[in-house]
């Protein structure tokens, strides 16, 4: 029982932090038109492995990133100079 | 001497390191295709006469590992002090590859760097100043295409000609506290913009990378998920009906008469032998291995399909389109590329699990994978296709359906038992540029795999064979068993009790759970202890068969209905892989409980099938259950009763380290 709260309470957070994401005017890569390139502001995944491993890439602060295409549940960006086919968990946890 | 290969993902060091030994070790367009080192010695024009070893390591893309493969590389390069290191760079995508390129440089190990795939760079007109960049990098720069092999002696021979030297590194990371992550972020950054400043100055580039190309309207379509998983269905529809209704048993049949023809040339050599010796010789050993390469040519031409597709950049894209529907029964997209490995061979499709950041998500992807029919199991369904559905295309095609099916089942219930439900995994896959796939590759490919076969089928299933006979053809006492009296036999006093077992399912005679029980040592086996235990040799030439009536022989001979015959080979397919792939798991998964507990499933899962099928089958073709439905549901009632019982525990486990996890915060916050 206790567990079920804790994960629910959980996913509440994550849904209210995009809310101030969303009322501090930032966009994530969801919001993006396809065919421009962007200024990625933050990598927010809360997760620092997932952080450094799309560092490690060239996604990080200050870079920019090119939106491809965009699905319900996926986009493909350009970092770099790589094509890549990104989840909607990690589209929304890069502010640009 | 050692040299390493190091790279980022999918730059071509397994295509150089093939180059460079001769070795046929496996290739694909797609990141994470090598998730383990091999080393081999360089071929003798490359390396004259020293004796030089080449390793071959999974991609990575920096020294500090994201997923198990690439910990691979780091560590090796750290710590098994190779006596140079051959740095593949991806000369596409220069920008990303430097970043790795230069942590190798501070390792004091000579390097060298191969700016590999030049040729598509010389296509899209970019250019990279290489005497530059050598000068900015301070170590040698040869352009190469490993494909053709072009540039690759230069490049080996100033490898080797510089080893036991000492690297200088244009760029040294700060002294700084390495476990201070603001620190570490800091300088990666300054290295970042090191790179940055070198491509800048030595790349030129014709098209931008951003630029929206044709291939990119292909992706569109390819990563929709109704186009994208219709274009995949059909896709793999093609290669299983190419390989095994249509190309793979017309060349199956001409292999077939020559099998045929050596069978009754050893048997009439044998004419004057001793009966046992004949049996044994032509029945046994011609008859049983036979039976098995019988099957040869339609994993072979599966094989060479499979490599097409490895080989020019699809798979990335299937795993894209896929990953939504994975994620939903708890595994990842990155799952798909296992699942499709496995139509060929169960242990590679396991290793490439390594390449699953998750470790729920990979272990429970190494778990299910080998559900998908391998290569081994094809000589099954096609024996049975041919012998009791008329060689019908729809038995192959339910059962890598009714696998996938499995595949989803089996995740969820997984997904259930560990508990997690709201859990982060994302997703991330490099998509490679397409490439035409190189039928030189796709061919030497399935060459190995038929190599491997035949080499197995000469020794594991031979001998196995050769056992299954003797033990048949014996009793306990080491006579040979009468006509009549088979049942007294050592193979059947053993297999028995194991066939009462299996009376629910349809097929409780011992032949068949011997044939079943040596499926576990190579499913290959089930065919030649088939073959053996009811003497029946030519049920391979299916065609024929149907012709002949001989098809109708096979089926009265192993007194299986339709049905049953169904639930005996669904039983077969979907019941624990052979032995060396169980090994497999075991390596992976590094966990006792879920190794049990995979191979508890999968027990499960194809008993299950079995009896299902067995009994609503003849319920529905005789109007009622068939034989032992009521010992049957109670053995299904043990494996539920166990699942729940699992289920209680791991979550027992689960909220236990929670509250551990609650209760150290609690005492955090309160100091």
């Amino acid at each position: 029982m206790e567990l079920a709260y804790a994960l629910n309470k959980n996913t509440a957070c994550a849904e209210t932090r995009n809310d101030s994401c969303h009322a501090a005017g930032n966009k994530t890569l969801l919001d993006a038109e396809p065919g421009q390139t962007y200024i990625i502001k933050e990598i927010n995944t809360d997760d620092d492995d997932m952080n450094s491993f799309l560092f490690r890439l060239g996604c990080y602060q200050g870079e920019p990133i090119t939106l491809i295409s965009k699905k319900k549940k996926s986009c493909i960006v350009v970092i770099k100079d790589g094509r890549y086919n990104l989840d909607q968990m990690l589209s929304e946890a890069i502010i640009i | 001497m050692r040299i390493a290969f190091a790279g980022n993902p999918n730059s071509g060091k397994t295509t150089m390191y093939n180059a460079l030994t001769g070795r046929n070790e496996k290739i694909g367009n797609w990141g994470g295709v090598t998730v383990g080192s091999k080393e081999f010695q360089l071929k003798k024009e490359f390396a004259g006469d020293k004796e030089v070893i080449a390793v071959d390591l999974p991609g990575a893309y920096s020294m500090s590992p994201f997923t198990p493969e690439e910990g691979i590389t780091s560590e090796y390069v750290r710590t098994a002090n190779p006596d140079a290191i051959v740095n593949i760079v991806d000369a596409t995508n220069l920008s990303r590859s430097l970043f790795f390129t230069t942590q190798l440089l501070e390792l004091g190990i000579p390097v060298v760097v191969a700016l590999n795939k030049t040729d598509i760079n010389e296509k899209e007109g970019t250019k990279i100043d290489v005497n530059k960049l050598s000068a900015k990098l301070n170590c040698p720069v040869f352009e190469t295409v490993s494909t053709e092999n072009k540039g690759l002696a230069e490049m080996i021979a100033k490898a080797i000609s510089l080893a036991g030297t000492t690297q200088k590194a244009p760029y040294l990371q700060a002294d700084i506290d390495l476990h201070d992550k603001n620190a570490v972020d800091a300088e990666d950054r300054k290295r970042y913009s090191f790179v940055n400043g070198i491509v800048n100055e030595v790349e030129t580039r014709k098209t931008l990378s951003a630029e929206t190309t044709s291939a990119d309207k292909v992706d569109g379509i390819l990563t929709n998920p109704i186009a994208g998983i219709l274009v995949f269905a059909v896709v793999m529809w093609g290669v299983f009906w190419v390989s095994q209704a249509w190309l793979g048993p017309l060349v199956a049949d001409w292999l077939v008469g020559w099998i045929e023809t050596f069978q009754g040339w050893v048997a009439g050599q044998l004419e004057n032998s001793p009966a046992i010796l004949s049996a044994l010789l032509a029945d046994g050993i011609v008859g049983g291995v036979g039976a098995v390469v019988g099957f040869l040519p339609l994993v072979m031409v599966m094989y060479f399909l499979i490599a097409l597709l490895e080989d020019c950049g699809y798979m990335a894209r299937v795993s894209a389109v896929m990953d939504p529907i994975f994620k939903r029964v708890g595994l990842s997209g990155k799952s798909v590329i296992p699942v499709v490995i496995g139509t060929g061979c169960g242990i590679p499709a396991i290793m490439a699990c390594r390449t699953i950041r998750d470790k729920r998500e990979r272990r429970a992807t190494s778990m299910l994978t080998t559900f998908i029919p391998c290569g081994a199991k094809i000589p099954v369904i096609a024996l049975f296709a041919g012998a009791f559905f008329n060689g019908a295309g729809w038995v192959s095609t339910l059962s890598y359906f009714l696998g996938l099916v499995l595949i989803f089942l089996g995740a969820l219930l997984i997904k259930g038992i560990t508990g997690y439900k709201y859990r982060k995994s994302f997703f991330i896959m490099e998509l490679p540029k397409w490439k035409a796939p190189s039928l030189k590759f796709a061919f030497k490919s399935m060459m190995e795999r038929a190599k491997a076969y035949i080499i197995k089928a000469a020794t594991i299933i031979l001998v196995c064979n050769t056992v299954v006979q003797i033990m048949q053809t014996f009793n306990w006492h080491f006579q040979v068993v009468e006509e009549g009296a088979e049942n007294t036999s050592i193979l059947a006093s053993i297999a028995s009790p194991f066939a009462i077992l299996l009376i629910p399912l349809g097929f409780g005679v011992w032949q068949l759970a011997a044939a079943a029980i040596t499926g576990f040592i190579a499913k290959e086996n089930v065919v030649g202890t088939l073959a053996v235990v009811y003497a029946l040799t030519s049920f391979i030439d299916t065609e024929e068969l149907a012709m002949t009536g001989g098809a109708s022989t096979v089926a009265a001979t192993m007194g299986l209905t339709s049905v049953t015959a169904l639930a005996y080979l669904f039983f077969n397919l979907y019941t624990p892989p052979c032995f060396a792939a169980i090994g497999a798991m075991n390596s992976e998964m590094k966990s006792r409980g879920w190794l049990w507990g995979a191979i508890g499933l999968q027990l499960g899962t194809g008993y299950t099938i079995a009896f299902l099928i067995n009994q609503l089958g003849t319920l529905f073709t005789e109007g009622h259950f068939a034989a032992g439905f009521v010992p049957g549901l109670i053995a299904e009632a043990c494996m539920v009763a166990a699942l729940i019982l699992i289920s209680k525990r791991v979550r027992a486990h689960f909220d236990e380290q929670y509250e551990l996890h609650k209760a150290s915060k609690a005492a955090k916050a309160a100091t």
